[in-house]
């Protein structure tokens, strides 16, 4: 499972760039899936499954994308300024490594802080890819990169980079290997540009319309940083009731926890104040689509290193499978 | 209906929080069951009853939109034997110590907001208005029996009871935008006994609240002619300036800005001086903030229009309104609808003023 989790998370995919990342991930589920396909977006979508009468033809989506820089000149001196693609922290800049697609790595630093105590804006930082000059500098405007970070095994948890959200495109992906029996028609989603308002879901969910969306993400946690939720690491798999953007239908959050009740696996309610998912723009395509999200706890979310506990990603493939195997029965 | 005071007084003694609609959308299902023809419900839970046109197909429609979800708080964390509370929809947190709720759990139980003392706070919170983070609810539940009964992510909603002020005057929680729904109601009373010439759909929509989510599903699957949102708009209060609201019972606003069609804001004033109906303008140059800004946009597009009700201390457990402004945009809709003959403003563009 580690394996996996190193291999997503390690390759590249700011939003709006996906290309490598949808690569690896087609060859992981290409035996296992009956039909895949690439929408104008860059969503990757692949089915399983007939629509047996006890059936719903279900979206089940995890974004591919991760926060990512883009350049924005080149100064004289070789030093590149950037934006951010997504919502990128400035206070995780200083020190930060980057990675371009095209392989050029780079360091990140800021101009001299006026005063030490405030985190300065993002046009104040940029990346030194060694370049002594304009002329000589290896990326140029509209260049994208992003955060340069190994994947670490600490034992029973993980971190890496864009653990947001490859720790659900994993979880995805196995739980489409592990499926042998549903009665759903499954369209499976590895969408684009989540971190940017969740573009690819948009269009994915309008070309698909279904009867039922789930969204697969990760979500910050509590306790450690004085942040006030309930969720904690390690605790089970997240079942989300509401995010700024979102209120899950009752009756998929229903449906959720009597799936983890049936296995017996731990769970834990999400009421999250910051951020949201593809599942806003999945509730309302359309005439409405009922939806929900199963999320993995997550330390340090959109900072270069994003931890996990392999507890509560075991548990929540479990729930997943369980949940895309059985007649959906909505309360 | 005579007895639309009854009707707003169940309506505001509902919870119906966005995204947890099901009590009162019954309510207004039984209300409207009598006085349409088809009552059907969207996959988030919106209510579409339709009143179908007498002419022959195919004939135009209209779409009124009144959300009936309501804001509230939600339960986001124990703290011991207390409840931490997030926001459904904005409330200031000015409003809530000391008020009673309901916590939605297993079973309803009734707790008062409290907050942390002042001289208890650190220096950066003290003599400042308190914040979500220093308030908890207190149900006097231990702690081991409050996480028996209560999870989190359960809904809390006002516990305060509908108040009669007299003169018609009445206030509590969820005015916002129940006013709208027995407006609706009225409306649909008087045209009982009317033929119509367009298909009339009524939608009490979801979730207006949490970013308009309701109104943008109901309006791609009804797909109307033309659409109108009916919602509350801010009336003259104590320490609010007088062109930035609207006197209380003296009618109805009739919108006007980029988000209504300029011919139907025209067609309302017409209507209201041809009834005598008192009315006010609202000016909307940017957002009206209504299920009218996803009605718009949704689809190919829509052509608006907003009514507004002047209400008291909007977003608190106390609004305030009155039953004849309620009564007069009910009439007011009415009169537009039964004016409205097969082809006329149908096929609109922006065009057709400058």
């Amino acid at each position: 499972m580690k394996e996996l989790l190193q291999k997503l998370t390690q390759t590249p995919g700011a939003s709006g760039y996906e290309s490598a990342i949808r690569e690896v991930i087609r060859e992981e589920i290409s035996p296992f899936v009956k039909e895949i396909k690439v929408d104008a977006l860059g969503n990757l979508i692949a089915r399983m499954g007939e629509k047996k009468a006890n059936g719903s033809r279900i979206m089940v989506a995890a974004h591919m994308d991760e926060i990512g820089v883009i350049v924005t000149h080149v100064e004289k001196n070789g030093a590149v300024r950037f934006s951010n693609l997504g919502s990128v922290i400035p206070r995780y800049l200083p020190g930060s490594r980057v990675k371009f697609l095209n392989g050029v790595r780079g360091v990140i630093d800021s101009d001299k802080p006026e005063d030490l105590a405030k985190i300065q804006p993002m046009n104040q930082f940029f990346i030194d890819v060694g370049a002594s000059s304009e002329k000589d500098c290896p990326v140029k405007a509209g260049d994208v990169a992003v955060f340069d970070r190994e994947f670490a095994d600490l034992g029973q948890r993980v971190a890496s980079k864009a653990l947001d959200d490859r720790s659900s495109c994993a979880l995805l992906v196995e739980a489409i290997k592990q499926i042998k029996e549903t009665p759903h028609e499954l369209f499976l989603v590895f969408s684009v540009q989540e971190e940017v308002t969740s573009r690819g879901a948009t269009t994915a969910a309008y070309g698909l319309d279904v009867d039922l969306g789930l969204a697969l993400d990760v979500t910050p946690v509590g306790n450690l940083m004085g942040i006030k939720m309930q969720v904690d690491l390690g605790k089970g798999p997240a079942i989300k009731v509401r995010d700024v953007g979102f209120i899950a239908d009752p009756g998929v959050v229903n449906w959720m926890v009597d799936g983890a009740k049936a296995i017996k696996i731990p769970y834990q309610m999400e009421v999250l104040d910051i951020g949201s998912t593809d599942a806003r723009v999945m509730q309302i395509s359309k005439a409405g689509m009922r939806s929900g999200v199963l999320s993995i706890p997550c330390r340090y979310v959109h900072s270069p290193s994003e931890m996990i506990d392999m507890v509560d990603y075991e548990q929540g493939l479990k729930l997943l499978v369980h949940l895309l195997s059985q007649p959906v029965k909505l309360r | 209906m005579e007895k639309i005071e009854a009707f707003l007084h169940s309506l505001m003694s509902s919870p119906g929080l966005s995204g947890f609609e099901k009590p009162v959308s019954e309510i207004i299902t039984q209300a409207w069951q009598p006085l349409t023809d088809e009552i059907s419900y969207s996959p988030l839970g919106s209510l579409h009853a339709l009143r179908k046109a007498a002419s022959s197909e195919p004939r135009p429609s209209l779409m009124i939109a009144a959300h009936m979800d309501g804001i509230g708080l939600m339960v986001k964390s124990f703290s011991r034997g207390f409840l931490r509370v997030t926001q459904i929809g904005g409330i200031d947190p000015r409003v809530l110590p000391g008020q009673l709720v309901t916590v939605h759990g297993v079973r309803e139980i009734t707790g008062v907001v409290q907050m942390i003392p002042d001289r208890f706070l650190p220096a950066s919170a003290a003599g400042k208005a308190p914040v979500y983070d220093n308030l908890f609810i207190d149900t006097g539940l231990g702690e081991n029996e409050l996480k028996r009964v209560v999870r989190i992510g359960d809904i809390v909603s006002f516990a305060s009871q509908p108040l009669d002020m007299g003169d018609g005057y009445i206030s509590g929680h969820s005015l916002d935008n129940r006013a709208s729904v027995a407006a609706l109601t009225v409306c649909l009373e008087e045209l009982k006994h009317y033929n119509l010439q367009w298909d009339l759909w009524c939608a009490a929509t979801v979730q207006e609240e949490m970013h308009l989510i309701g109104a943008y599903s109901s309006t791609f699957h009804i797909k109307p002619t033309l659409g109108i949102a009916v919602d509350v708009t801010f009336a003259q209060e104590p320490g609010l300036k007088d062109h930035t609201t609207f006197p209380l019972g003296k009618g109805p606003t009739i919108g006007l800005g980029a988000n209504i069609h300029p011919l139907l804001h025209k067609r309302f004033v017409e209507t209201a001086k041809e009834i005598d109906m008192p009315y006010a303008i609202e000016t909307m140059p940017r957002s009206s903030g209504t299920d009218a800004m996803a009605m718009q946009i949704t689809a190919a597009g829509v052509p608006t229009m907003v009514i507004g009700i002047p209400i008291r201390y909007m977003h608190t457990p106390y609004e305030l309104t009155t039953l004849t402004d309620i009564r007069r945009t009910g009439r007011l809709l009415a009169k537009f609808i039964t004016s409205l003959e097969a082809d006329s403003l149908t096929g609109l563009t922006r065009k057709e003023v400058a």
